[in-house]
């Protein structure tokens, strides 16, 4: 249980940079998600924590002890900090018990720590059997109870689900997730699905550029993205044209408030960010002069659907609950509610 | 797929140094031979080659080369897919079988064919010997290929409606082309080098006469010439495999695709199959096996005695063989660690330029070692150090070859967890690369080794006074006595000398596919 | 790359069991090198000379070890001197000692013909022997310097398979064998030592164009093989007609295969024709041998009585060159065979003959 700061991390690979003056701060106990896509850096921001690699320039912080920085290095093997890679890289010349107890000294050994957390895992009865024998979930699994069986400080995983099929993907996570809160473990783990980020953590990071954009719960992340490429990772996002004066934003969808404290003193053009449940369909009823589109597509997903509408010169994605109200061609009436984010739009 | 962050680094300095050391003293033969036939000048130098008698040494090589390798390509892909692919009944007895003519060493071979069959000789005697002898090195990755290779891609072809063989050859063979390619330049360079097999077969190659040179000419300027055109030979069949290949890796899709496949049944094609399995067992395995043992009890005592007696003669084979063993198994670990975990073009270009060692016949660099020890180092010549040295030189490759599988297989991945689990870095190296690497390490012991104990040609020249390993002492009986029963014993002892680690070798290919079977997409292109 | 680049500060390992394990790897490997190095060095064959020791001398051996064993075994239990034998071609070892020079690890030379011992002699290779070691041979059989000593005799001659060519149709001169009858019913052993010799005896006969023809003549004609125990294993076997060889080969096919095997018979050339060459076989001691003395003890034993005697009685069937001791009982008396005495200065060199033996392509 500790706490993680990066401050002002730069990283390039030859000349190529990857990490731009990146800061971050994670509490203690706490479940951090850093979204980003392939290639955005993540890897190399969680080998630099482990203490695989180092900064070109910065200061990593664990528990307000410097690990990193231009003068002193602490070497992995003394941070305590957990690793869990994306294909778990267990040791293939041990078994799933010895894997486990890898990191653990001889007494801890005789005290059979290797056992409980191969119990609080669910592989109880696996000790004996060689990595290539357990399926993929099983592997993380084993990787995970490996990372956690010397007591770190920090649980480090790098997209640790991605290589699994869909439905255990869901399953496990939540089964690992749960296990990590029961420890207080603070963890970092890095992802680009942003489903997973968002339904995980207590805090997301953004990264982009080489930096953290946003560093937020999910919650405020989804409903108060800092700028127009944020809102577009963390979900789906209708940008319209509108104009916003004293906490009111005027869009072709009608009149949005704005989400509280952006843009408090803002007057003018603005991009409005709608999200797709935010807007409401229903067959017009005769001619009137409210906001209509047409259904261009439609994805039905059994508890809710999808609708993407053409909207004037553009497509709105619209999520509906249920069965849609609509068919493709058919005209339908559109309506938005909500508090809205916005950023202000080039003149 | 797993990005490489970690081939983009730079690597360590030592290691990178001592990569590049090692491989600037495997090329060096080399360049002592240019400098050794440029002794009298370029113009007697080219003198020397524009003869007639080097175009008929040249054709003799090129029209044999071709025919050998068209063959044992042939007969070891068949034999491959007989034992891999089909319900061969006793697939497993056969394919050990198959794998034994490499115990055997080229000249024995030939002295058991032509002791019996003085028919056997020149053109027509060398292709059947060279076939036999040769075909293992093509076998053994095909059938290494056959049994990796994922059913779901022949399955998806015969799906688009090609037929089963079709399927097999288009999808499989094809994919194993650079397999193939591979292998059948390993019987290429390996047929440049032999100079034992050629000189009981009566026919003239140009190690053949580069020892002819030797033995007439009072100068080593012509033997030299000779050799760089050998040389020349042997990087140009280099050459066109780097050209033609893809620099295979055969994968398998999927991280767990354990699904075995089904052999293909063969019905009334089984007894003509077995027969044509027996067929090939019976000469390469079966006739120089009973010949020996014929000769060991039909001939009996020599004129001609022993330098050294058998014991003493095995004794050095062993030592001599071991330690040049341990040498290119230390010396092959840096390169082979360099070209796996920090892969860029200039460590794989180092990689492949040791691969031009074996481009170089063993009589090369034997001649090179000895004028670089008359010459420069004077306390190394006609010591057991440069005979050790030699058998380093020639046999690295095949050290660098047999250890690659494991050493990629250690992933400095592994390495990084073990230390995130508190181990410091002697111990991670010590716990988790080493057991890895170990199986690579003792493949490549034992397949240098294995070729050290049976070499002839550089021992010949380079063997210290007093000294007989058991090679020379049987080309003494065999050839400059004519005495077969006395020359029995040492063949004999050299076959039995080559078993285990031939056995270990074999186990430690079956062994290292198993678990990339099991592991995921792993590196194959260890034999090619 | 950047500003303000970090410096890798010294760090110390993790654990004391880190700290002990790379101490025990360094020890281990360092015992693995030490000991590497010692087996090396350690087996009976030390590196290059013989060591300071007087009782040891290097004999470079380009004789049939049959006849060298039996010599340096009676020699080491005479004298108490070891002799450590490199056994090789004759001419390659005569290649090494140039090449090697005043370094030369050798002491004695010994080789199967004069040709050897002349080249090394007008390099100034070899040391004078002692007056009383030259008057036990026959002053024709020793150098004319002084410097080396005839040991053994071999005649050039044929063998041939009665049942594939009559005794009457073989040819007077060995010349003929390059004749266009001949094709394919003639085995020669052009790379063998042996053959350069008489190379130079048809050159020394014949002159240079004469000889170039006759070996072109032979390239048509002849069945190459490598050496001349398989020319008369080939010839007894019945697979060609006829072989050129020394006698000696000869009879030691037969003492291995014993004579109801031997359906080849030997021809010997008649009338002193070139074919029937005498080869002298000799040995020196090397200007830059450190143990002279030993290694002239060890040239008086081959020409002295005791050693001539071993030669007889072994089973390498040359002739003594030492007066008055029998030869081996199987061979026809010197005499009788009528040899071509060609004096080893006429005979000079190999240097032309194997120029001529590259010039006609056959090397």
């Amino acid at each position: 249980m500790s706490t993680v700061r990066l401050s002002g991390i730069s990283k390039s690979y030859g000349r190529l940079p990857v990490l731009a003056g990146l800061d971050c701060e994670v509490p203690e106990g706490a479940v951090v998600a850093v979204l980003g896509k392939s290639g955005s850096g993540k890897t190399t921001l969680l080998r630099l924590v482990a203490g695989f690699e180092r900064p070109d320039e910065g200061t990593i912080e664990i528990d307000e002890d410097v690990v990193d920085s231009a003068q002193r290095f602490v070497p992995p093997e003394r941070r305590r900090v957990g690793y869990v890679a994306q294909e778990g890289n267990l040791f293939p010349h041990l078994t799933v018990e010895k894997n486990v107890a890898f990191g653990l000294s001889r007494a801890e050994r005789a005290g059979g720590r290797a056992e409980e957390l191969l119990a609080l895992v669910g592989l109880a009865d696996m000790g004996r059997r060689y990595p290539h024998q357990l399926s993929g979930g099983q592997q993380q699994r084993v990787a995970l109870a490996r990372a956690l069986a010397p007591r770190p400080r920090v649980v480090l995983l790098d997209e640790p689900f991605s290589s699994l099929d869909a439905g255990l993907r869901a399953s496990l996570r939540s089964d690992v997730m749960q296990l990590l809160r029961e420890q207080h473990a603070t963890t970092v783990f890095v992802t680009h699905d942003q489903e997973e980020a968002l339904s995980v953590a207590d805090l997301v990071g953004v990264m982009e550029g080489g930096r953290i954009r946003q560093f937020a719960a999910p919650e405020d992340l989804y409903a108060r993205p800092l700028d127009r490429t944020v809102a577009e990772f963390v979900g789906e996002a209708n940008i319209l044209a509108g104009h916003v004066s004293s906490g009111w934003a005027d869009t072709a969808l009608g009149r949005l408030r704005v989400a509280d404290a952006l843009l408090p003193n803002y007057d003018g053009p603005a991009s409005v960010l709608v999200r797709p449940e935010q807007i409401t369909l229903r067959r017009p009823a005769g001619s009137s002069e409210e906001p209509a589109g047409t259904v261009l597509q439609r994805e039905f997903y059994g508890h809710d659907c999808l609708l993407v509408v053409g909207f004037g010169a553009t497509q709105l994605r619209v999520r509906c609950p249920g069965r849609p109200p609509a068919e493709v061609g058919e005209k339908v009436v559109l309506s938005a509610s909500g508090e809205v984010a916005c950023w202000p739009a080039p003149g | 797929m797993t990005k490489l962050l970690w081939g983009r680094r730079r690597p360590p300095l030592g290691l990178a140094a001592t990569s590049v050391l090692v491989v600037a003293l495997l090329v060096s033969p080399l360049a002592l031979i240019v400098a050794q036939a440029a002794q009298g000048g370029w113009a007697k130098l080219w003198a020397a080659l524009d003869r007639a008698f080097v175009a008929s040494l040249l054709w003799n090589t090129v029209r044999l080369a071709l025919a050998v390798t068209a063959l044992a390509a042939a007969l070891g892909t068949s034999m491959a897919w007989l034992t891999e692919r089909t319900a061969l009944p006793g697939r497993r007895a056969w394919a050990a079988l198959l794998v034994v003519p490499i115990v055997v060493p080229d000249f024995v071979l030939a002295w058991t064919w032509s002791s019996m069959f003085p028919s056997v000789h020149g053109y027509w005697g060398s292709v059947l010997v060279m076939t036999l002898h040769l075909y293992p090195l093509v076998y053994l990755p095909m059938a290494a290929a056959f049994r990796a290779s994922d059913p779901g891609q022949e399955e998806i072809a015969r799906a688009l409606g090609l037929t089963r063989w079709q399927a097999w050859l288009r999808v499989s063979v094809r994919q194993a082309r650079s397999t193939l390619l591979g292998g059948s330049l390993l019987v290429c360079l390996a047929l440049l080098g032999y100079y034992g097999a050629f000189e009981d077969l009566r026919y003239q190659t140009f190690t053949t006469a580069i020892f002819g040179e030797i033995q007439t000419q009072f100068s080593p300027q012509v033997a030299s010439s000779l050799s760089l055109v050998l040389v020349g030979l042997s990087v140009l069949v280099l050459a066109s495999e780097a050209a033609f290949s893809e620099r295979g890796v055969l994968r398998r899709s999927g991280p767990m695709a354990q699904r075995a496949q089904s052999p293909a049944a063969l019905g009334r094609a089984r007894l003509p199959a077995v027969c044509s399995v027996a067929a090939v067992v019976a000469p390469a395995v079966g006739f120089p096996v009973f010949v020996v043992v014929y000769w060991l009890f039909a001939g009996g005592s020599s004129a001609l005695p022993a330098a050294v007696s058998l014991g003493a003669a095995a004794g050095y084979t062993a030592l001599y063989s071991a330690l040049g063993a341990a040498v290119a198994t230390v010396l092959a670990l840096p390169v082979s660690l360099l070209a796996t975990r920090h892969p860029s073009r200039w460590s794989l270009t180092l990689q492949r330029s040791t691969f031009a060692v074996q481009a170089v016949p063993g009589i090369v660099i034997a001649l090179a070692l000895v004028y670089a020890a008359s010459h420069f180092i004077a306390f190394a010549y006609q010591s057991p150090e440069l005979l050790v040295a030699a058998y380093a030189v020639m046999f690295f490759p095949l050290g660098l070859v047999a250890m690659t599988a494991s050493v990629a297989r250690a992933s400095p991945r592994l390495e990084e967890v073990g230390r995130s689990l508190g181990k410091g870095p002697v111990t991670v190296r010590l716990q988790v690369t080493l057991p890895l690497v170990a199986p690579g390490l003792a493949a490549a012991f034992c397949f240098v080794f294995l070729s050290a104990a049976t070499e002839l040609t550089a021992t010949l020249l380079l063997v210290p006074t007093g000294v007989q390993t058991l090679a020379t002492q049987f080309w003494a009986y065999a050839e400059e006595g004519a005495s077969f029963g006395a020359a029995a014993p040492y063949a004999a002892t050299m076959m039995l000398m080559s078993v285990v680690p031939a056995y270990l070798l074999g186990r430690f290919f079956d062994r290292s596919l198993a678990a990339e079977k099991a592991g995921g997409a792993q590196v194959l292109g260890a034999l090619t | 790359m950047a500003k303000g680049k970090r410096t890798r500060p010294a760090q110390t390992p993790t654990r004391a069991r880190d700290y002990w394990y790379r101490r025990l790897l360094a020890t281990a490997l360092a015992g693995v090198l030490a000991t590497a190095l010692a087996a090396v060095g350690c087996p009976t064959a030390p590196a290059g000379a013989s060591g300071t020791r007087a009782d040891a001398i290097t004999l470079y051996n380009g004789q049939h070890p049959q006849l060298t064993q039996a010599e340096v075994t009676a020699f080491e239990k005479q004298t108490g001197i070891t002799v450590r034998v490199r056994t090789d071609d004759g001419v390659v070892l005569a290649e090494q000692i140039l090449e090697e020079g005043a370094r030369s690890p050798a002491d004695v030379y010994l080789t199967e013909n004069s040709p050897e011992l002349m080249l090394l002699s007008q390099h100034h290779m070899l040391a004078e022997l002692p007056k009383e070691l030259l008057e036990q041979v026959p002053a024709r059989y020793v150098s004319p310097t002084g410097n080396w000593a005839g040991v053994a005799l071999r005649v050039s001659c044929l063998v041939y398979d009665p049942e594939r060519v009559k005794a009457s149709q073989l040819p007077a001169h060995l010349i003929q064998l390059a004749e266009p009858r001949w094709k394919g019913k003639v085995a020669i052993a052009p790379t063998d030592s042996d053959f350069l010799p008489l190379v130079g005896g048809v050159v020394a006969t014949y002159g240079k164009q004469a000889a170039l023809r006759w070996l072109q003549g032979l390239k048509a004609n002849a069945v190459l093989y490598a050496d001349d125990e398989s020319v008369v294993a080939a010839v007894n076997r019945g697979q060609v007609a006829l072989g050129v060889i020394n006698q000696y080969y000869w009879y030691r096919l037969r003492a291995e295969v014993g004579p109801r095997n031997m359906r080849s018979k030997l021809y010997f050339f008649p009338r002193r024709d070139i074919g029937g060459l005498e080869n002298i076989s000799g040995a020196a001691v090397l200007a830059s041998s450190r143990h002279k003395q030993a290694a002239e003890r060890f040239v008086e034993f081959l020409v002295s009585s005791k050693g001539q005697r071993i030669l007889a009685a072994s089973d390498d069937y040359e002739y003594p060159v030492r007066p008055g001791v029998a030869p081996n009982p199987a061979l026809p008396p010197l005499r009788a065979v009528r040899p071509a005495v060609l004096s080893v200065v006429k005979l000079g060199d190999d240097l032309p003959a194997a120029a001529l033996l590259q010039q006609a392509g056959l090397t």
